[in-house]
């Protein structure tokens, strides 16, 4: 019953184009990076679809809709408001100034925030999509970052039109006019979505080991929020404290959005060089931690 | 590799640790690290040193009793799961159904989620689009259902479904893993009759199957896995009369036991 070992050679399929690919053993070792690249680019419409449909089956059964994306940061703008005001009233805030840097802030910290959150979730979310198909995991992660920067844009306009409601009611506002510097904004929001997207990249990985880090995240992304410029100005910080600016990875950037989009300023060096560095570690960081590690993951969920 | 081998398999082992904990936490791992004791795990080895070649065109069952390692090996083959030692070599390109309902979103339609399966597997949007309506028609959707939501749909349809995608995707390697028993007796006349056009059109299929026939009816080869080693290699009824004895005696013929 054994067999001979003379299976006839078939012929190959006509449409048949050679396509060599090689498994290795590698655990915790980084695989060839380009082909992975390479691979991660030729399905980034897989990423671009997946974070459409997404947000589609999210507001599929929400009456509301998608006006739950603009209701939603107004209303987190609006409590948050209630409590700074609160806490301190008769600060001196010219006009409605202190709730504009507190929207834009909020609104480019749940952009990151989301980003993470989701992105951490993404993984163990898509169990059957990970066991069935060989792909680049970490475009599940991209497609939650996407996701998120959907989900930011609409607050734009949003943020635009309390700012000029704002300086209608309360003509002390300050609004900036016109400058080159609303140039940097591009900049702002690549940091932001490629330091949320390289710190998904880590909570995503340690979510597949321990179940329990998306609880911790909640935590954490809250304590997160109270340690960044976005309820409090960044110039309030005195002395030593400036530090808390500086290795939060939001921190810069947080600066740097309320430089441009409230006094409409040009990014100091510090901000500048400080965005940059996150954004740069995060992804670097994430990105060793995640994929030299997900081809375990096919285990594990 | 010879040009004739759409998958050569070398001394290929896996094994991972599974931990024995009833639930894997940050809170356990920190209380664990605080008490200075270790994690509890059994190292598993799903596929011991497993050496194997498949020519092109042909249509290989494998056969073997829960937790012989077949999935593993499929998975490996496809890429998911990385090789401990050993290697894989892989020409062409692959489709699976290794978990049924691949990647499907239940809030979506099914037509999205043929999308999203379609462009995970690496084709690209206008590929699937002229698909989609293909692949409806072949899983025998009621009229519209391809519209609504999958979580309307019956085991059954869901099923369907799910092969439908896969063997549309006109795969140079098909992999399936007990993806047969989906459907009722006409749909798995349809789907024999998928898979025989797709050997005539010289692709490779690789088929874990627990129903016997399926093996005997469709595979040109076959193996036998046990506890993640390769038992017997050959003729599907020759392997698969073997593995039936070995399931009413309980203990490999001693001929295997050098193998």
């Amino acid at each position: 019953m054994a067999w001979d070992g003379t299976l006839t050679p078939m012929p190959v399929n006509e449409d048949f184009v050679p396509k060599i690919q090689v498994f290795e053993p590698h655990r915790a070792s980084l695989p060839p990076l380009i082909p992975y690249l390479k691979e991660f680019w030729t399905r980034r419409s897989f990423a671009l679809e997946l974070a459409r449909f997404t947000d589609k089956a999210e507001y599929l059964d929400s009456r509301l809709g998608k006006i739950w994306l603009v209701l939603n940061p107004l209303l987190l703008g609006f409590v948050y408001y209630l409590v700074v005001t609160i806490i301190r009233p008769g600060g001196k805030d010219p006009g409605l100034t202190r709730l504009d840097h507190l929207l834009i802030g909020l609104f480019t910290f749940y952009f990151a925030q989301n980003c993470v959150t989701a992105g951490a979730s993404s993984i163990t979310a898509g169990g059957r999509l990970i066991l069935n198909q060989a792909f680049p995991r970490a475009l599940l992660p991209f497609s939650s970052a996407i996701q998120s920067f959907q989900q930011f844009l609409p607050t734009i306009p949003v943020y635009i039109f309390v700012l000029v409601v704002g300086k209608w009611a309360y003509p002390t506002t300050i609004v900036p006019g016109w400058t080159w510097n609303f140039l940097w904004i591009p900049f702002i929001l690549i940091c932001t979505g490629l330091t949320g997207f390289g710190l998904a990249l880590v909570f995503a990985t340690l979510n597949v080991y321990f179940r329990d880090t998306n609880k911790l995240l909640t935590y954490i992304t809250r304590i997160w929020m109270y340690l960044s410029p976005v309820l409090w100005l960044p110039n309030t910080l005195r002395g030593s404290m400036k530090i808390l600016l500086y290795i939060n990875p939001l921190g810069p950037v947080l600066d740097a959005t309320s430089r441009v989009w409230v006094s409409g300023e040009s990014l100091n060096k510090l901000s500048f060089y400080g965005s940059i560095f996150w954004a740069l570690a995060s992804i670097m960081i994430g990105g060793y931690f995640f994929i030299s590690r997900e081809r375990d993951f096919a285990i594990r969920i | 590799m010879p040009n004739d081998l759409a998958i050569r398999i070398e001394e290929l082992s896996i094994t991972y640790k599974v931990s024995l904990e009833a639930k894997r936490t940050l809170k356990n791992a920190v209380m664990r690290a605080s008490l200075k004791q270790k994690e509890r795990t059994r190292t598993i080895e799903a596929v011991k040193s497993l050496t194997l070649d498949v020519p092109h065109g042909s249509v290989l069952g494998i056969v073997g009793s829960n937790g012989a390692g077949k999935s593993t090996l499929m998975r490996c083959i496809a890429g998911i799961l990385s090789p401990t030692e050993g290697r894989v070599i892989v020409n062409g390109k692959i489709s699976t159904l290794l978990a049924l309902g691949v990647g499907f979103n239940p809030a979506l339609s099914g037509r999205d989620n043929i999308i999203l399966g379609g462009l995970a597997s690496g084709l690209n949007m206008d590929e699937i689009s002229d698909k989609t309506d293909e692949i409806a028609e072949f899983a025998a959707l009621p009229d519209g259902f391809i519209d609504l939501p999958v979580r309307t749909y019956s085991s059954g349809m869901y099923g369907r479904l799910s092969f439908a995608v896969a063997v549309s995707m006109t795969p140079d390697i098909l992999l399936l893993d007990e993806a047969l028993s989906a459907g009722d007796a006409a749909f798995k006349e349809k789907s024999f009759e998928r898979m025989r056009q797709l050997c005539a059109e010289a692709r490779t299929i690789l088929i874990v199957s627990h129903a016997l026939a399926t093996v005997t009816d469709l595979c040109d080869t076959a193996i036998w896995m046990h506890k993640g080693s390769l038992v017997a290699k050959g003729k599907p009824e020759e392997i698969v009369d073997g593995y039936l004895k070995f399931l009413n005696v309980g203990s490999l013929p001693s001929s295997y036991e050098d193998m």
